[in-house]
């Protein structure tokens, strides 16, 4: 085995990982919502840009803003049929409402973009960089550099500005945050637009590693669960941190152990963290720190 | 009374096939949707008890429906009779639905239901990796339904002949729902969910409760799974389609949660769009997102709760 190589195939999927991750981790650091249509979006997000490129032959650098803008629509829209559940705080109505959109999503790309696995061809994943034994891709550097942009804007954004003070606010207590005279539906829907546009926005520089399908939906984005929960629920920097980690240890389980059961693996992992560590679960902790 | 309408409703229920053979033509399309009614409606009645009653979301039912079918399928294709295979498809829901209930004892809300989530996504891979179960082929060759006892003669072979048998079984598994929400461990689990205080200071074990209603709630699911199994005569990885569980979750949100006929009802509704009103594998699953979104935010109480909100109304109407 190749350390060095499987060491930065690790830092690639981890980053992967996180920025497909951060926008629900926002989502559940703040509004402590579930979106169990993620993996949709995700799948949406990647099928507007390879769809923005080949219908109207935009280069993949201007197709990555369609694609973030019609996922930040796509969350904004589903908040607001959504608003009446999120202010009456009706949780377990909301987390099977997200599961329906995915189906929703699913139904509707399939009816779009056909049932045909397509390719988002990004023109770095053709330029390979050697590094001493190493290999890599621009697309895996564009990835990692993005990632990092990403989880630095989130958490100067919630830290030091006034619109990330109101997002915390409406993660302490949405009530007195209205009281406080910001509107909270307003917060709730430009947390639903970051997640999607978050979500979409990984995607464009993800999905051009494999095949894309309709129907890949949840298993392309099933790490999300265990990064947002390893991270301590809605702690950005946790998120990124369980991400890296997460994708050291698919790479280095894939090499060693058997690539068929990294997933299961994963889970196992979060399953165990989740008993022997339940009080990380705790609500409202560490969250934006 | 009331036993005289459920009876009348369970004979009538009997009955629907010829009935409705009489007026679409004998079809085996009919035969089939009323089987996969009767089959999905009683995989749902295993999550309404979590659902409705507990107040939680598990999406480990998928697990426990797919454990029913792979028990019937390994051990029926082994050579085991098929009361002995519903045996195994019990217990193989119990220990799995033990082991995850210890995992998420202490878990609610978004917790519970990603732990499940992670339960479903393990028992999916294992079983599309695992060469025991199959692997990504499934278990093929699972002869017919014969629940022969000593001279009696019970087989079914085909949907029409399965109709009595999952007819039955979803009869039971009613009778079953209705005898849990009227018994100690149904009224305590109700508390726990509704008034977790008072539960504590009647002297109730939250969490020794909620296992043993997860315990109740699985083998429902598995032994849908179980005749699901014969059924098809195939079982295979993609039993832990997320379709299995948005089925099962719009099938008892869409009527009204805690209402004996709710899940059977949903389930129906769904079944006989997808059966007769077909628009293709997207448009079903389109329809089914959409229905269960607009469910929730438009009618968040059920369908029943329309019928309900217009006789509050009218004051002349005392009983609603």
């Amino acid at each position: 085995m190749n350390v060095a190589q499987q060491l930065v195939n690790g830092v690639t999927i981890g980053h992967a990982y996180a920025l497909v991750a951060v926008g629900w981790t926002l989502l559940l650091g703040a509004a402590r919502l579930v979106n169990f249509g993620h993996g949709q979006m995700y799948m949406v997000g990647a099928f507007v840009a390879w769809w923005a490129m080949q219908a109207t032959g935009l280069p993949y650098v201007l197709a990555i803003p369609v694609a973030v803008l019609v996922g930040a629509t796509l969350g904004a829209a589903m908040q607001r049929l959504m608003l009446r559940l999120t202010l009456q705080q009706n949780l377990v109505s909301l987390m099977i409402a997200t599961l329906g959109f995915g189906q929703l999503l699913e139904g509707a790309a399939g009816f779009a973009f056909g049932a045909r696995p397509q390719r988002l061809v990004s023109p770095l994943e053709a330029m390979p960089l050697r590094w001493g034994q190493v290999w890599f891709t621009a697309q895996d550097v564009l990835l990692v550099v993005c990632t990092i942009a990403v989880f630095l804007a989130l958490r100067w954004v919630l830290g030091r500005t006034v619109l990330g003070s109101w997002v915390r606010m409406v993660a302490e207590d949405p009530k007195l945050t209205q009281l406080g005279g910001v509107d909270v539906a307003w917060v709730y829907m430009g947390i639903f637009a970051f997640e999607g546009a978050a979500v979409a926005f990984a995607a464009t520089l993800v999905a051009p590693r494999t095949p894309i399908l309709t129907s890949m939906g949840f298993d392309q984005v099933i790490i999300t669960f265990v990064v947002v929960v390893l991270g301590g629920i809605g702690s950005v920097g946790g998120s990124y941190l369980a991400g890296l980690g997460l994708g050291l240890f698919t790479a280095f389980f894939g090499a060693l152990v058997s690539p068929a059961y990294t997933t299961a693996a994963i889970f196992v992992v979060l399953i165990a963290v989740m008993v022997l560590r339940p009080g990380d679960l705790a609500s409202g902790r560490g969250f934006a720190r | 009374m009331q036993f005289g309408i459920a009876a009348g409703l369970a004979v009538a229920g009997y009955a629907l096939p010829w009935l409705l053979a009489w007026l679409l033509g004998a079809s085996a399309l009919v035969y089939g949707t009323l089987v996969a009614i009767a089959i999905f409606a009683t995989m749902a009645y295993g999550l309404d008890i979590i659902l409705s009653d507990l107040g939680e979301i598990s999406l480990a039912h998928t697990a426990f429906f797919a454990a029913g079918a792979y028990a019937a399928a390994l051990l029926s294709v082994a050579g085991l009779g098929a009361w002995l295979t519903l045996g195994g498809a019990v217990a193989a829901s119990l220990v799995l639905a033990g082991a995850l209930g210890l995992i998420t004892l202490r878990m609610r809300e978004f917790a519970f239901s990603l732990v499940t989530y992670a339960a479903a996504v393990v028992c999916a891979s294992v079983a599309a990796n695992w060469d025991v179960l199959g692997g990504s082929d499934g278990v093929v060759g699972i002869p017919t339904l014969d629940l022969s006892i000593g001279p009696l003669t019970l087989e079914a072979g085909n949907n029409r002949q399965l109709w009595p048998y999952t007819y039955v079984l979803l009869l039971a598994t009613i009778y079953f729902v209705a005898r849990f929400r009227r018994s100690r461990l149904g009224q305590a689990a109700l508390m726990v969910h509704m008034n977790p205080r008072l539960a504590v200071m009647s002297g109730l074990n939250a969490n020794r409760i909620r296992l043993l209603v997860f315990l109740v709630s699985a083998p429902i699911s598995a032994v849908a799974g179980w005749l699901y199994a014969y059924q098809r005569a195939y079982v295979g990885p993609d039993l832990f389609d997320t379709y299995f569980l948005v089925l099962m979750l719009t099938a008892v949100i869409l009527v009204g949660r805690r209402l004996l006929l709710a899940p059977l009802l949903g389930t129906a509704l769904l079944l006989v769009q997808k059966s007769f009103f077909s628009l293709g594998a997207y448009g079903d699953k389109l329809v089914l997102g959409a229905v269960l979104v607009a469910a929730l935010c438009l009618f968040p109480n059920g369908l029943a709760s329309i019928r309900l909100r217009r006789s509050k109304m009218l004051p002349q109407d005392g009983t609603g």
